[in-house]
């Protein structure tokens, strides 16, 4: 049999054979499980009372009575940023929320026609000037686009079931809010900008033929869902129609919550668990003086070690796997009771790759933290001491996370060992440090530093 | 089955060896060599270098300077090390939680040896249904067979320990020391360090003698003793005058040291009776002064022990 395999039985026995270690590690994937349970009671969200979109600009509009159509020359679109957007919709209603369909140049994607917040067309690349038309045939709402007024493409047809007879069509513009977020001392703080666009459409007619007036308004939401917009304008001089607008149209997901690391709340304590169990395997020895037996019978050190942070290795992920697998199944459910559920928080199922991503990962991160224990607690020699540094390196900045200039707390979480925690996360939000594969991989880098720092220290010093 | 070293004639090499913890010495230019067959007893003063040699010999600490070699290969070369040494070094280094023949099944594990091996030396140490106890609970005496046990776990033809008899109660003792006499017997080579020559007296055919590190003897026991042993007669006799004029014409050195007995230097006991039997001399009593083991390595180890030793480890 292959030595590495022997010494690999020999720790597993030594492992399983302390009775206190494989309470120690059954314990922490039921700490964490309980713990992840108990923490999901105590958060709620209303995040699904409000609505899903934005919905604010400045609409320049007139009704219209049955079929019909809008044509204008997007001259200019100058100002706001670029996610602004000039161009024409056709709305049930002149208010936010109310079903629309809009054709539209956008600086950071040409044409495009979209409707009630669901997925764009796009047209040409080119931006403004364009010539834009969208005509409503029944429930149907087509778009064209045009270089010169004569010759027209089609860009798309979007259907608009129930819509009445009346409608409101014009020309909109819109530039979105810029948001900042900052974080110092505890508080976290949205720093939001408006901005305004300015447009100028000409050639704008109506078909069939209207002689009431334009209205212009802006259409801006309930304060407590609204971002803040600037007040809207529009002037007209010889055929030429400048509108400015501010805010947005889209879909949003509201409330920032990664709902499934919040699940994996306990998974903290079990890292803690496991921290303490992989330093103790190593300096139970030492203190003991068991080192030496070891080496007597395995007098290549730096495998005997190595064969120990495998066997811990192994059961830190059976801890991790089973421990994330138990948080998600009782605390999920938990969490959909308390608000956290679709359209905002959809529950994702097991199977879901992401999940998968996610309980496997927690096996590879305590899996890690395993091996970073034993190596660390083999190069320090006083378990107490390592005990204290890892839970330091991993306790310190999720307790002083929000503390921290956001800078720093971002630096901390994609620099440090914490960085592997970022395997559990499943939304990029703005405090985000990294990518979960990039954050365990920094996790990895640390534990076979420290590793291979041990088994050079461990070779050449007396046992 | 045979132990696998047992035709090794240097079965220990130990050459030249010389270790340092800081400032102090343990360990300066020792030298010597263990064979297979006999029992080897490593003897000098707490804090001589006794447990520095054996670790090093274990490849545990390495030297400044010299090697320690097991039939020749440094310990660390061996790849499957209990199959050829057995050591104790510290019958407390075992892990409280864990019961003893799960701590002889992970060294078996190690080795690559079978699981029925372990059961066997439980037997052989009689630790019997102990083994299955949590060693946290084990009295000194049990420990010390265990550690006994994990020595012999790969039935190797080396056998290295260190102080196996401390603390243990006196049918413990008794035990120890007939476990060694029958492993040398085997052919296997034991090295077995004490501090206290007495403790050795039956047991050890050889002994290497250090102390502060240095090398004081290396000699069969028998001999230790005999050079130890002054050629001082003792006679008890009625006519002292008559047999002290007989003795020194035989070229004897002749003391009067009580009532009726003298003390002879100089001439073998057969001489004394042959010359009292010619010059009819008559004698009740001669008797040889022999010194014991103790009294040797005393002797021997008088200007060597450093009576404030520097606790060394």
């Amino acid at each position: 049999m292959n030595s590495f395999v022997r010494l690999l039985r020999a720790e597993w026995t030594k492992f399983r054979s302390v009775r206190r270690w494989v309470i120690t590690a059954v314990a922490a994937a039921v700490v964490s499980a309980v713990a992840s349970t108990a923490f999901a009671t105590l958060s709620s969200t209303d995040a699904n009372d409000y609505p899903n979109y934005i919905d604010q600009f400045h609409f320049v509009h007139q009704s219209m009575a049955g079929d019909g159509s809008v044509v204008a020359r997007v001259a200019s679109l100058s100002a706001g940023n670029d996610g602004a957007r000039a161009g024409l919709m056709v709305k049930q209603q002149a208010v936010s929320g109310s079903p629309y369909a809009a054709v539209y140049v956008a600086p950071a994607h040409g044409v495009r026609l979209e409707s009630n917040f669901g997925a764009a067309t796009s047209g040409g690349a080119g931006g403004a000037p364009t010539w834009l038309r969208l005509t409503r045939t029944g429930s149907a709402i087509a778009a064209d686009e045009s270089a010169d007024g004569t010759v027209w493409t089609r860009v798309g047809v979007v259907p608009m079931d129930r819509l009445p007879t009346t409608v409101e069509i014009g020309l909109f513009v819109s530039s979105p809010t810029e948001s900042v977020m900052e974080q110092q001392f505890g508080s976290t703080h949205r720093e939001s900008t408006p901005t305004l666009a300015t447009a100028t459409f000409d050639h704008v007619a109506l078909t069939p033929r209207s002689t009431a007036d334009w209205r212009s308004d802006d259409i801006v939401m309930a304060p407590v869902q609204s971002e803040p917009t600037q007040p809207g304008s529009m002037t007209e001089s010889d055929g030429t129609v400048t509108v400015a607008g501010s805010g947005d149209i889209t879909y949003v997901v509201i409330g920032d919550d990664d709902v499934v690391l919040t699940a994996l709340d306990g998974l903290l304590l079990g890292l803690v668990m496991v921290v303490v169990l992989a330093v103790l395997t190593i300096s139970s020895e030492l203190r003991r003086g068991l080192i030496r037996t070891t080496f007597t019978a395995s007098p290549r050190r730096g495998r005997a070690l190595l064969a120990k942070a495998v066997v811990v290795a192994a059961v830190s992920f059976v801890v991790g796997l089973v421990g994330a697998l138990a948080s998600y199944g009782l605390a999920r459910p938990q969490l959909a009771r308390n608000g956290f559920a679709a359209p905002n928080y959809p529950v994702l199922s097991l199977t879901d790759p992401t999940m998968l991503r996610v309980v496997v990962g927690a096996g590879l991160l305590l899996a890690l933290v395993g091996v970073l224990g034993v190596a660390l607690g083999a190069l320090l020699r006083r378990g107490a001491a390592a005990i204290t540094l890892m839970l330091l390196v991993f306790l310190l900045p999720t307790v002083f996370d929000t503390a921290l200039p956001l800078d720093v707390a971002r630096w901390i979480g994609r620099s440090t060992p914490v960085a592997g925690l970022a395997i559990l996360q499943t939304r990029s939000l703005w405090n985000t440090a990294t990518t979960p594969w990039a954050g365990l991989g920094v996790l990895a880098a640390y534990a076979t530093v420290v590793l291979v720092l041990a088994v050079w220290r461990i070779r050449r010093r007396d046992a | 089955m045979l132990p696998s070293v047992a035709a090794m004639p240097h079965a220990i090499e130990v050459r030249e060896l010389r270790k340092c913890y800081g400032r102090t010495t343990a360990v300066d230019g020792l030298s010597f060599t263990v064979h297979s067959g006999r029992v080897t007893g490593f003897v000098g003063p707490n804090g001589a270098g006794k447990s520095t040699t054996m670790r090093i010999i274990l490849g545990l600490d390495r030297p400044e300077r010299g090697q320690a070699l097991i039939g020749g290969t440094p310990y660390r070369a061996l790849r499957n090390p209990l199959r050829q040494v057995g050591a104790l070094l510290d019958a407390n280094a075992v892990h409280p939680g864990r019961s003893g023949r799960n701590h002889l099944l992970w060294l078996a594990r190690s080795n690559g040896l079978p699981t029925a091996r372990v059961d066997e030396v439980i037997e052989q140490v009689g630790l019997g249904s102990a083994g299955r106890r949590r060693a946290g609970g084990y009295s000194l005496g049990m420990l010390q067979r265990l550690g006994i046990a994990a020595a012999l776990l790969g039935n190797p033809g080396v056998l290295i320990l260190d102080e196996p008899v401390n603390g243990l109660d006196p049918e413990g003792v008794r035990w120890i020391r007939g476990r060694l006499r029958s492993l040398a017997e085997q052919g296997r080579a034991v090295l077995v360090s004490s501090h206290l020559m007495a403790e050795l007296e039956d047991t050890a055919d050889h002994l290497v003698v250090i102390g502060r590190g240095r090398l004081l003897a290396d000699t069969p026991v028998a001999q230790l003793i005999a050079s130890a042993s002054s050629a001082r007669l003792t006679l008890r006799t009625t006519h002292r005058a008559q047999a002290m004029a007989a003795l020194a014409r035989a070229g004897a050195v002749v003391a009067a040291t009580g009532g009726d007995t003298l003390t002879i230097d100089g001439i073998p006991a057969e001489r004394v009776t042959s010359v009292l039997a010619e010059q009819a001399v008559p004698f009740s009593e001669l008797t040889a002064h022999r010194a014991s083991l103790e009294e040797a390595y005393l002797e021997l180890t008088r200007a060597a022990t450093d009576y404030r030793a520097q606790e060394v480890r």
